[in-house]
């Protein structure tokens, strides 16, 4: 993939000789990702990996370019692309062999941040290189500062082993030199060998489905086909580009802070549209950071790039075709295009969904009737106990916030942001594996961003700690809601929260309710036995103005507590008895108007 | 006395019955009655010529159950749940079904947010009280339950899995309030662990009991009143049956009542053609089922889901479905890919060639258009060429193939579909296709089933002789069943096993329960053990067997090779790194209620073929036409040929080989 936009090809007019062999081999291309996902999920050992699912697997064609992918994480996206390509730049392929998987996770090579590692392995039928396939993982822990990674601090060194590609496996054989230095490094060293099994498993059965497929159908087949799906794509893409008109479109939105300066940190999008192409510039964003928010060109363009699928072709087959028709300027001097030895750990969760909020935003100027919401920023928590008989346990979760509103319906709630598609820890799980307790997983009433169709809800998320620990989190959103469209307003903010063993709430993040802000990075946070941490996720952006919703769904909304009876009265002008939900009509069309 | 399955489907109501000790069959079809469905099963035992009163089993499958789920058509039920967990059951797993869709909206939750209510308590995880149940609360709550008129209640705790005693509190207290209710207690539903699967899994019961007691009490009443005197027996997810007053009360177990039947039939020809391994499929004129049977059983799943993020958490036959049969519409999508399904034409208005107004080309068109079809469809009536004709050409036009191969084309596509279904089954579950023969159900089975294997590398078809009603011949080919399960965490080396041994006691005395409920006397008691179990660290669990009696030291290492073994076969790959945890046990519980003999095959008579052009792989082909009356058992065909059976036909592509088995079955041999 080259950094700026190749000159507009001639879209493929047809795409195969046969159109049949062609739509039955799309097919095959999908289910040997998915049967990756398949077996990662039930093998793995972290949670992160099994209960999570923050991975993502990959198919690519012999030149190595993206063909198929089951992503959990939109976010891996492009990323694995790039990982893919720094491995083979490293351990050419005319030395590699079948078996052989080079491992990276270093983020100036084709890594995002240190707990992504990638594994790539060349695909031979006979002695015919056919393919690659690739598997990507957000290791539990690859030690640093502090557990997962999140040290916060303000060098790369702090957030854990950087792994330039190495050969990690030989014919199949795990180099055990490495391995020891893997688990020598991480809080967690039991997961790694079953972790690394699952990968080797994703690998070898996207292995045997691509062998199966050239021997079905024959070599030649397949590889004109994987063009022709590329090219396919491709065509989809700037057909969907065509619908947007030509024009510049510009727009901006903050990280909170990097966690060391209590200052905002900006990306600026510029979108420019000229018929199948679309250029996206991020001059103008702030320039690197000390904290740990910066992000490498690898995650930047991947968060650029499936921001766009959102409204482009969502439902087109994810490969190297999407790629072509964008092209993406990213200055050197820019925390957006981070290099050594800036810290990172913070890019696929605050700084990508800062990009895709940005980016959407953009868009809403050029296709207002078609853009959503932002959803509510994401994050993540990892908590480190170490109890009575000095065993630590790492332990995290992906507490989500809500999808925005959207010309159709309401945003989703409590679901991952665009970046991931990971699920939640279930309390008794979490419960059974860690020396903690869930107090809370519910919806949080008011946070969504009001509209026409309002957000979806965040959550309120509370665990008790049940021996001594160290939570850390990233998060962001906590100074303004996420943004929403046409009228439609800003979610609420997040916040996070100590409740001392008193019962007394402390807020340790956002704002408190004397309006004093504090810095929602938290790194290595002491909790007691028995204190417990709370965090308020924010809800999505409204779409269209709130005076415009329906009355009757707003009476059903405050009926399910989804909304106050103030809010009704104050933002949607709906005024309702809060015991019989009657609503007073008189009242109501005094604030609506007519 | 006569045994009877009643199937009841979309469009017909199928029955089958056999006289026990005999090998006396009969069959009966009418259409099914869609506003009250018992009318149709009385009007198709009265088709066959069945006196109520010589009806010792009544086996019936149904889909009113999952029906009502999907339409969201029961009563308005409440929840009550801990303190902090309102909303489990709207949250669900906070992950979305299509990755960059931006305008997706998850399924309603299956109870409303107003009628979900939270009582201060707390149980730790290893069931200790960590706070007690406010029992004022509670009271409050189940006083606000009833003020709204509800009567469907359903309480899941965080940890009710190790001890249930606040939920059996909150029961008796709701119960006090409200003596008439359904309430209805996760720990009861299923007392394993993830809260999520365990909540959703006791609301599905909540809100189905007032339904399915109304269709159960409705059915038996016209049956007894009709004379019947026998046992009503449901069939369940699980590939057994249950007696109608247990499923009443547990009718989270008949979201695959409908399709079990199906299975079962599978089965029965698994045991009794000596066909070891079966991929069993099903297709109509908009779906598609797949699932496996192996060694004369169904392939068992735990994680289902009825809907995104809508699981239920009880071991059900694994079928996969996708939106693909002799309805589904051709199209042309945004980057010019001729694409099948999943839209479906259904019955109206039908294939183009139906001549009801339909205009898109459907596989049964393109079917109809290479000569596969014959034009007067089992001469129930005459299909319209010229119309099929038009519809494909349209879609021909626009890609640029010819009529014949847009034809040929649109009919690869949609077997691959089915081929995907097939293998979510059989890759998913780490099997491999070269192993089964693929045994084809339905209107629109046989017609690609030689396809859908060919995709597959299934190397043989089965076409069975009673494809037209089996799933209500597989209904009468089923034993009861039970699976009760408990969770108990144990390391494998290391673990006590007395309390193991205590809870499989316990167990098996609750299945002999139920199976006393449903009248099986002790002798035809059968009980198997199973445990789910992980290497530690995991979190999916994999079905183990595990021995009879007592449990001692000797046993471990024996359990442990059961684990890799089923380890290696589900999912490919096993270690002796990590050690073995249980994380719940189980008890298969089966009442041996005898099974339909082999029927003896009536002969054919042995008529000569008759021929037709048949359209193949680019060509025509003259083909042979043999009447499905004239397959003698030992008859051989040679592809290309069609055989003609009353309710469908079998497309047999040039090069297989196929032979009719002693009881009637096509079995072709496709030679890759």
């Amino acid at each position: 993939m080259s950094k700026s936009a190749k000159p507009a090809q001639t879209a493929v007019e047809k795409i195969a000789a046969d159109p049949i062999t062609f739509e039955v081999l799309r097919n095959v291309f999908v289910n040997a990702c998915e049967r990756m996902t398949t077996i990662m999920q039930r093998t793995s050992f972290s949670p992160i990996l099994a209960d999570i699912l923050d991975f993502s697997n990959a198919i690519y064609d012999p030149k190595l370019r993206l063909l198929a992918q089951a992503a959990n994480c939109p976010v891996h996206l492009a990323a694995m692309q790039y990982s893919a390509e720094a491995a083979i730049r490293k351990y050419p392929i005319d030395k590699m062999k079948p078996g052989d998987i080079i491992a990276l996770n270093d983020p100036y090579q084709g890594g995002t941040h240190i707990p992504d590692i990638t594994f790539t392995m060349p695909i031979f039928n006979n002695d015919d290189l056919i393919g690659f396939a690739v598997s990507r993982g957000h290791w539990m822990d690859l030690g640093g500062g502090a557990a997962g990674g999140m040290g916060f601090g303000t060098h790369i060194a702090g957030e854990g082993l950087r792994l330039p590609p190495i050969k990690l496996y030989e014919n199949y054989k795990i180099n055990e030199d490495y391995l020891a230095i893997i688990m020598n490094n991480t809080r967690t060293p039991f997961f790694v060998r079953g972790d690394l099994q699952a990968h080797l498993g994703a690998l070898k059965s996207a292995e045997e489905e691509l062998q199966r497929a050239v021997q079905r159908y024959g070599k030649e087949t397949v590889l004109d086909t994987m063009d022709a799906l590329i090219a396919y794509t491709e065509r989809i893409i700037r057909n969907a580009i065509k619908t947007i008109p030509n024009g510049v479109y510009e727009a901006e939105d903050f990280a909170d802070t990097d966690g060391i300066s209590p200052d905002p940190v900006k990306v600026k999008v510029k979108l420019t549209i000229t018929d199948t192409a679309i250029d996206v510039d991020l001059a103008g964003s702030s320039p690197p950071v000390k904290g740990a928010i910066n992000s490498p060109y690898t995650n930047t363009a991947s968060a650029v790039l499936y921001s766009l699928q959102f409204f482009l072709a969502p439902n087109a087959p994810s490969n190297y075709g999407m790629f072509v028709p964008i092209s993406i300027n990213i200055p050197d001097n820019c925390w957006l295009n981070a290099k050594w030895p800036s810290p990172t750990i913070g890019c696929t969760t605050v700084t990508s969904s800062k990009i895709t909020s940005a980016i959407w935003q953009a868009l809403a100027k050029a296709i207002p009737e078609r853009v959503t919401g932002s959803t509510g920023s994401d994050c993540n928590w990892f908590i480190s106990t170490t109890n009575k008989n000095g065993a630590t346990n790492v332990f995290s979760d992906l507490p989500s916030g809500g999808w925005g509103g959207t010309p159709y319906s309401d945003g989703m709630s409590v679901t991952m942001d665009p970046l991931g598609n990971c699920m939640n820890m279930l309390a008794e799980t979490a419960e059974l594996l860690f020396p903690i307790e869930y107090e809370a997983y519910e919806l949080r009433q008011d946070s969504a961003g009001d509209g026409r169709n309002r957000g979806g809800l965040g959550a309120i998320f509370k665990v008790r700690f049940l021996c001594d620990g160290e939570l850390s989190q990233e998060t962001s959103r906590t100074r303004e809601g996420s943004p929403g469209v046409n009228g439609g307003t800003r979610s609420g903010v997040q916040r996070q929260t100590r409740i001392e063993v008193s019962g007394e709430p402390v807020v340790i993040g956002g704002i408190d309710p004397q309006g004093s802000w504090h810095n929602p990075l938290l790194s290595a946070e002491p909790f007691t036995e028995e204190e417990q941490f709370m965090f308020e996720s924010t809800g999505g952006g409204g779409w269209g103005h709130p005076r415009l919703r329906p009355v009757s769904s707003v009476v059903e909304d405050v009926i399910d507590e989804y909304i106050s009876v103030r809010k009704a009265r104050e933002v949607y002008g709906v005024v309702i008895d809060p015991v019989t939900f009657a609503v007073d009509d008189e009242a109501t069309r005094g604030l609506r108007g007519a | 006395m006569w045994r009877v399955g009643v199937d009841v489907g979309g469009t017909f109501t199928d029955l089958f019955a056999w006289k026990e000790g005999s090998d006396a069959f009969t069959t009966g079809k009418v259409l099914t009655t869609k506003h009250d469905r018992s009318i149709g099963v009385l009007e198709a035992v009265r088709k066959a010529g069945i006196e109520f009163a010589d009806i010792s089993l009544f086996m019936h499958g149904t889909t009113t159950a999952t029906n009502a789920l999907i339409e969201r058509s029961y009563p308005e039920s409440a929840f009550i749940t801990t303190e902090g967990f309102r909303d489990t059951l709207e949250i669900g797993r906070q992950h979305r079904k299509y990755l960059y869709d931006p305008y997706q909206t998850k399924p309603k939750p299956l109870i409303r947010r107003r009628n979900r209510f939270t009582v201060p308590q707390r149980t730790n995880v290893h069931g200790e009280e960590r706070r007690a149940l406010d029992e004022k609360a509670a009271r409050e709550v189940a006083e606000k339950i009833a003020e709204r008129g509800i009567r469907s209640i359903g309480i899941g705790f965080i940890n009710s899995y190790s001890n249930p005693s606040h939920e059996q509190r909150m029961r008796e207290i709701v119960k006090e309030v409200i003596p008439d209710a359904y309430v209805e207690i996760s720990a009861d539903t299923r007392p394993i662990f993830r809260e999520h699967g365990r909540f959703v899994t006791c609301a599905i019961r909540a809100v189905l009991m007032p339904v399915m007691s109304t269709y159960f009490t409705k059915l038996e009443n016209g049956l007894r009143s009709a004379g019947f005197k026998g046992s009503l027996l449901i069939l369940k997810s699980n590939g057994g049956v249950m007696g109608a007053e247990l499923a009443k009360q547990r009718p989270e177990e008949l979201i695959e009542s409908g399709p079990a039947g199906g299975v079962a039939y599978a089965a029965y020809l698994s045991r009794n053609g000596g066909y070891e391994n079966i991929i069993h499929t099903d297709v109509g004129g908009t779906s598609f089922d797949a699932s496996i049977v192996e060694n004369g059983q169904g392939l068992i799943t735990r994680s289902y889901e009825l809907e995104w993020e809508v699981p239920v958490s009880v071991p059900m036959l694994d079928i996969h479905s996708v939106g693909a049969g002799g309805g589904s519409i051709g199209w042309i999508d945004e980057g010019g890919g001729l694409r099948v399904g999943p839209h479906s034409a259904g019955s109206e208005p039908g294939p183009a060639c139906y001549g009801r107004g339909g205009t898109q080309a459907t596989i049964t068109d393109a079917n109809l258009i290479l000569g596969r079809l014959h034009p007067s469809l089992g001469d129930k009536f005459t299909l319209d060429v010229a119309a099929a004709e038009a519809a494909i050409d349209a879609l021909a036009e626009k890609i640029g193939l010819s009529r014949l191969e847009t034809a040929e084309g649109m009919i690869r596509i949609s077997c691959e579909t089915m081929a995907q279904a097939v293998k979510g089954v059989v890759l998913e579950r780490s099997r491999d296709p070269r192993d089964f023969l693929l045994a084809s159900f339905g209107g629109a089975g046989p017609m690609h089933a030689c396809f859908v294997a060919r995709s597959m590398n299934v190397p043989k078809v089965l076409i069975p002789a009673e494809a037209g009603v089996a799933s209500a011949f597989g209904a009468t080919a089923m034993n009861i069943r039970h699976d009760v399960e408990g969770f108990h965490y144990a390391d494998l080396m290391t673990g006590d096993f007395a309390p193991i041994n205590d809870i499989y006691a316990k167990l098996e005395k609750r299945a002999g329960d139920l199976l006393a409920r449903d009248g099986v006397k002790p002798a035809e008691m059968k009980f198997e053990r199973t445990a789910q179990m992980r290497y530690v660290g995991q979190t999916y669990e994999v079905e183990t067997s595990i021995p009879d009696g007592k449990l001692t030291d000797s046993h471990r290492e024996l359990i442990a090779q059961a684990f890799h073994v089923a380890h290696q076969r589900e999912y490919g790959t096993s270690t002796d790194d990590f050690p073995i945890a249980f994380v719940s046990l189980g008890i298969t519980a089966v009442g041996q209620i005898g099974q339909p003999p082999v029927f003896s095959y009536k002969k054919g008579s042995a008529t000569k073929p008759g021929s037709r052009e048949v359209y193949f792989d680019g060509v025509w082909h003259v083909s042979e036409v043999h009447s499905s009356d004239t397959l003698q058992s030992g008859k051989t065909i040679a592809g290309p040929a069609i055989v003609e059976y009353p309710d469908s036909c079998a497309v047999l592509p040039p090069k297989s080989q196929s032979v009719v088995d002693k009881v009637g079955n096509l079995i072709v041999t496709l030679n890759h």
